[in-house]
């Protein structure tokens, strides 16, 4: 009981959710910051890293407005959802050698699935919104996540199909430095998709400020608008946990196994993905739905027989 | 200050005598030459307007600037200016026509068939003096807000404050037509449909004080119909209530981006009817500063295109640079952004020579960054990518629609008022056209970064040449900048045109005998245009291309309203 407690509240669990979403918050800030020519948060803390905790502190104490019109429980309750299913796959994710919470055989779908219900849980706060804006945001969403799901589980394959197995330790534990460099073409088009998942440019076509405001969080404030900030860094933790583990070999380090090795990979992918924000402009919703399925699909598709053809040389004996 | 260029100069006034021999065959009052490339006319009868617009049509004066009307209490007549430009030989013609006042008898034939950037300075025209168009294709109360629906407010006798004391009635009708308009705006609308109507402002991140409705179905656009009016400042009535040097406040609230060359405008024109010509320094100055501000405007034109793409990095890289030349512009005139630095007569205030340092250090930064910024901003590929096939604007369009700065040149129409009528100190710079062929969106970003390295050139020569003839002796810093104006400027009228950050701002001045401030101010200002060209260009169109377009049009809400 104490554990699963333990796993629930604390680690992979809520505070290590917020102990995340702080940290990674700060440390965007501060990255992109340089990248502008900016300094970024200086004043509270030492190079300003209270500054994040004050302002989840200052929007969950906020009043949070419920506009006339919407259906208020499908309004307030889908935040709290969004966050509940962005954090359950960690729930699958190995972060330690023989850490896992739920060690099941079919990890990946479960990674792959949780995280796809997501994007029909924001549709439906911006459906829920009453609001043009909101609604054409919630169209977005969800004509983005169709597209980008569909070779985002063709690349989460690509392990399981390798190794044999959906058990994510297992697909861990066989991985290796070879097994990284046949995976790598799949590990490319997992990266592309996680952007169009996670609505980063230059996909951040459903909350793209200068067109729809602000999508689907237009009509947010207060605390259900930190739940939904909560839900998307709950889903960066997600998705790169997972890219981690199918394809980087989770905790393996260099000399040694370790955490730090985990956390160090889900921040390189984090700063590859800042850097992309910093330098690409967003594309329009036609031309993501073109690049969807005339490239990465099909390309997603070879990919799947070049790690059968790879397996059937390499891997068969194991 | 006029500095003719002997054989283009020839070629014009050759050209000009056409426009002349047309014009005298109606019944005019009076036909003259008036300044170097402009013919003045007054029709004796409104009847002859049309045809008049037809046979210049056909001329080549493609393009009418503006429409003016100034209200003559004591004679009882509204007597309204028409500016026909020709970009491309650079012949113009300045129309008037006397109209009665009385409001019934106050109209005219529409011009918008023949000349469709005439659209909405009618509709401004007929919302400020109450000049009714006739067979206007679409007369509605432009700029003003619904509290003046019915009144005149440009018009000499309106009473100011007797309005103003009624400030929240007033509001709460402002109020009441908003809620009336956003019940009814889709009533027309098939339920059955995915078609709606959306603000596109004017509390949009995006979109700064304008409301585009856009009639769209889904991402589709349909329709824009663009509401402006809500930084309205009424800076043309403003200017009436100041003295000749006070005015200069409201003329350089045009826009903030770049309010050095609104105010060389202003006080060229005020000069023209003082007879004063100012000193050789002055006019350098006005050249220097004037590129400072312009320098200063595209950094943000730059920054605004990308942010509408969704990418902020440019706009904070070239705010870390614009900051440098803001600090000159401080060093100068004590402010940064609002500098007050020009007036009738010269510049405002003397040089202290060690404020080259600052400009020095501006234009160090600037070339330290400008290869880095072509190389990730100018040449990214994903902008082009949006950009490259959407708002493309033909040069037959930006003569019919009056369009002019980057996004004429951008099509390929060499206009500059810098090159085609020189003033201040322009005449004496190396300068050409700087031209882009297909006129979309990515060229017009292209022209405001290539204008922005051609200011910095600018900028270099005209510090360069200051600082010879300071060292020569030939020039005094400290007191060649004034040269005395009087405070009472006889009767008198005059124009003048001014190369602004956007395109060209046209300033009809008309003074009264003795006067102590302006009788009448018209600005023309570019962005005017360009906002008329929303509805076109981003028909059929979707969503995504609405910030992008708007962004390369380089409109500013300043000077769209006034």
């Amino acid at each position: 009981m104490s554990e699963l407690l333990f796993q629930s509240f604390i680690f992979p669990g809520l505070f290590y959710v917020l102990l995340w979403t702080v940290g990674l918050y700060w440390f965007f800030r501060k990255f992109m910051a340089a990248l502008h020519k900016r300094v970024g948060p200086s004043f509270n803390g030492k190079a300003g890293s209270y500054q994040t905790l004050f302002d989840l502190s200052k929007l969950l104490t906020k009043e949070s407005i419920t506009p006339d019109g919407v259906n208020p429980y499908l309004f307030s309750i889908m935040p709290l959802l969004a966050v509940i299913f962005a954090m359950l796959p960690s729930a699958f994710i190995p972060w330690m050698d023989s850490f896992v919470v739920v060690d099941s055989n079919y990890g990946v779908l479960a990674l792959v699935v949780l995280i796809g219900i997501e994007p029909f849980l924001l549709f439906l706060t911006g459906f829920g919104s009453n609001n043009k804006y909101s609604f054409l945001g919630g169209i977005r969403i969800l004509t983005q996540a169709i597209s980008m799901e569909t070779s985002f589980l063709l690349a989460a394959l690509s392990p399981a199909l390798l190794f044999s197995t959906m058990n994510i330790t297992a697909i861990v534990e066989q991985s290796s430095w070879f097994s990284f460099l046949v995976l790598l073409p799949g590990f490319i088009i997992y990266f592309i998709a996680l952007l169009g998942l996670l609505e980063q440019p230059p996909f951040n076509i459903p909350d793209a400020e200068q067109e729809i405001v602000y999508g689907f969080y237009t009509e947010y404030s207060g605390t259900n608008y930190f739940l939904l900030q909560l839900a998307m860094f709950a889903e960066f933790m997600a998705v790169f946990s997972g890219a981690v583990a199918l394809f980087l070999g989770a905790y393996k380090g260099v000399f040694f196994d370790s955490y730090l090795f985990f956390f160090i990979k889900m921040l390189a992918i984090a700063v590859v993905m800042m850097t992309l924000r910093a330098a690409t402009p967003r594309i329009t919703l036609a031309q993501m739905l073109s690049f969807s399925w005339r490239y990465m699909v099909p390309i997603a598709l070879v990919n799947i027989a070049w790690v059968l053809f790879a397996k059937s040389l390499w891997f068969m004996g194991a | 200050m006029l500095h003719l260029r002997v054989v283009s100069g020839k070629r014009w006034s050759f050209k000009m005598d056409y426009v002349k021999k047309l014009i005298s065959e109606f019944d005019c009052e009076y036909v003259e030459d008036y300044k170097k490339n402009w013919t003045k006319a007054k029709l004796n009868s409104k009847n002859d307007l049309l045809s008049v617009a037809e046979a210049l049509k056909k001329e080549g004066l493609r393009s009418l600037s503006t429409v003016s009307p100034t209200d003559f209490l004591d004679d009882n007549i509204i007597e309204v200016n028409y500016f026909f430009e020709d970009l491309d030989t650079k012949r113009n013609l300045w129309l008037k026509v006397n109209l009665p006042r009385e409001e019934k008898e106050c109209e005219i034939e529409s011009l918008t068939s023949l000349f469709p950037s005439a659209e909405w300075h009618e509709r401004e025209a007929y919302s400020m003096f109450g000049v009714n168009f006739l067979h206007h294709p679409d007369l509605r109360d432009i700029i003003k807000s619904e509290d003046f629906a019915g009144v005149y407010p440009f018009r000499k006798d309106f009473d100011w404050l007797e309005h103003e004391k009624n400030t929240v009635a007033n509001v709460q009708q402002i109020v009441d037509a908003f809620k009336k308009e956003q019940e009814e705006n889709e009533v027309d609308l098939d339920t059955d449909s995915s078609e709606t109507i959306l603000n596109w402002g004017p509390t949009h991140p995006a979109s700064g004080p304008i409301r585009l409705r856009v009639h769209c179905d889904g991402e589709e656009i349909i329709s824009v119909d663009p509401d402006i009016g809500y930084v309205w400042r009424a800076l043309e009535h403003l200017v009436t209530q100041k003295d000749f040097i006070g005015a200069i406040v409201s003329v350089e609230r045009l826009c903030f981006m770049d309010n050095v060359n609104s105010m060389t405008g202003y006080a060229m024109a005020v000069e023209e009817i003082a007879g004063v010509e100012i000193t050789p320094f002055a006019s350098w100055m006005r050249v220097l500063l004037g590129e400072v501000a312009r320098c200063s405007s595209h950094f943000m034109g730059l920054g605004m295109f990308f942010n509408n793409m969704g990418l902020h990095t440019l706009a904070m890289w070239n705010m870390d640079t614009r900051e440098f030349f803001l600090d000159f512009l401080e060093s100068y005139s004590g402010a940064r952004i609002a500098t007050a630095a020009i007036e009738p007569g010269g510049v405002r205030y003397g040089l202290d020579m060690s404020m080259f340092d600052e400009l020095q250090k501006a234009l160090d930064k600037f070339d330290g960054n400008v290869d880095e910024i072509e190389a990730i901003f100018v040449n990214n590929p994903t902008m082009k990518l949006r950009a490259n096939d959407v708002g493309i604007l033909s040069a037959d369009e930006v003569h019919k629609f009056g369009l002019s700065g980057i996004v004429a040149r951008a099509s390929g129409v060499k206009t500059d008022i810098r090159i085609d009528e020189p003033y201040a100190a322009y005449g004496e710079l190396d300068l050409e056209y700087i031209t882009q062929k297909r006129g979309s969106s990515k060229d017009r970003f292209e022209m405001i970064f290539l204008e922005l390295k051609q200011s910095v050139e600018i900028i270099k020569q005209a510090k360069a040449h200051i600082e010879k003839a300071v060292e020569a002796g030939e020039m005094n810093p400290t007191k060649d900048h004034m040269v005395k104006v009087p405070k009472k400027l006889p009767k008198g009228e005059a124009i003048s045109r001014v190369e602004w950050a956007r395109g060209e701002v046209l300033m009809h001045l008309v003074t009264e005998e003795k006067a102590k401030s302006p009788y009448r101010l018209k600005m023309r200002a570019p962005s005017f245009n360009h906002t008329m060209m929303l509805d076109y260009l981003l028909k059929g169109q979707t969503l995504s291309d609405i910030p992008l377009i708007f962004g390369s049009l380089y409109i500013c809400q300043g000077d769209l309203d006034r």
